[in-house]
């Protein structure tokens, strides 16, 4: 039975390992959509949708971290203006 | 610091830890004279870690916490509110845990993050990071 304290655990690698992009739009998409994933999920009973959903999510994390090597092997030459402080 | 013969407990900022008296005396007042020289001037970290964050941190996650959970400018946050209270479910205080990470530059283990319900306790545990960062 997964319980909230691992459901916590997740979202917070999955956020911890999104934040590690160094593009900013695969980052903050990254942390967006876990947090939609798992607000929308929220209100789960059934068992087996719940594990369904935990396993997927773990899935999502394997994905993550393979990419982030990937990205982090690429890393972009310039600042995003996003990030840019205002002047 | 001339703080010998007051109450409160001022390692650091005295003018500040006047307002903090109730939740910081922890300790009996009875053994703050005795160890009080020895640890100003060894500056004990394990007892430092025990104090009131200052006040601008305090701030600064309420800040925070006022944006994560877009709460009205008029709501009062004291140090004391609790993030329950104040309509976060654990996805929010995750959140709000991860801003405070990115804000203070600091890395909260899983164990401490799911300890933290208040504002003043989030607070503390940022000043304890704080502290120990230069320290490693």
């Amino acid at each position: 039975m997964v319980d909230k304290g691992q459901v916590i655990s997740l979202c917070r690698f999955l956020l911890r390992a999104g934040r590690q992009y160094p593009d900013y739009n695969i980052r903050e998409y990254a942390k967006r959509r876990t947090l939609d994933g798992f607000r929308v999920n929220k209100n789960l009973t059934d068992h087996s949708k719940v594990e369904g959903a935990y396993a997927e999510g773990k899935k999502q994390l394997e994905v993550v971290e393979r990419v982030v090597k990937v990205y982090l092997a690429y890393p972009p030459k310039t600042k995003n203006i996003m990030e840019l402080k205002l002047q | 610091m001339a703080s010998l013969s007051t109450s409160s407990l001022s390692f650091k900022a005295p003018s500040v830890q006047s307002t903090r008296t109730s939740q910081v005396l922890r300790k009996p007042l009875s053994f703050q004279p005795i160890s009080f020289g020895r640890f100003q001037s060894s500056k004990n970290l394990r007892l430092q870690i025990s104090c009131a964050a200052k006040p601008e941190t305090v701030q600064k996650v309420s800040d925070i916490v006022r944006e994560q959970l877009a709460l009205s400018a008029d709501t009062a946050l004291t140090a004391e509110s609790k993030f329950s209270a104040l309509g976060a479910d654990s996805l929010d205080t995750v959140e709000i845990v991860m801003a405070l990470e990115e804000k203070f530059n600091i890395s909260v283990e899983e164990a401490d993050a799911q300890n933290i319900t208040t504002i003043q306790e989030a607070a503390d545990l940022i000043e304890d990071l704080a502290q120990k960062k230069p320290a490693a």
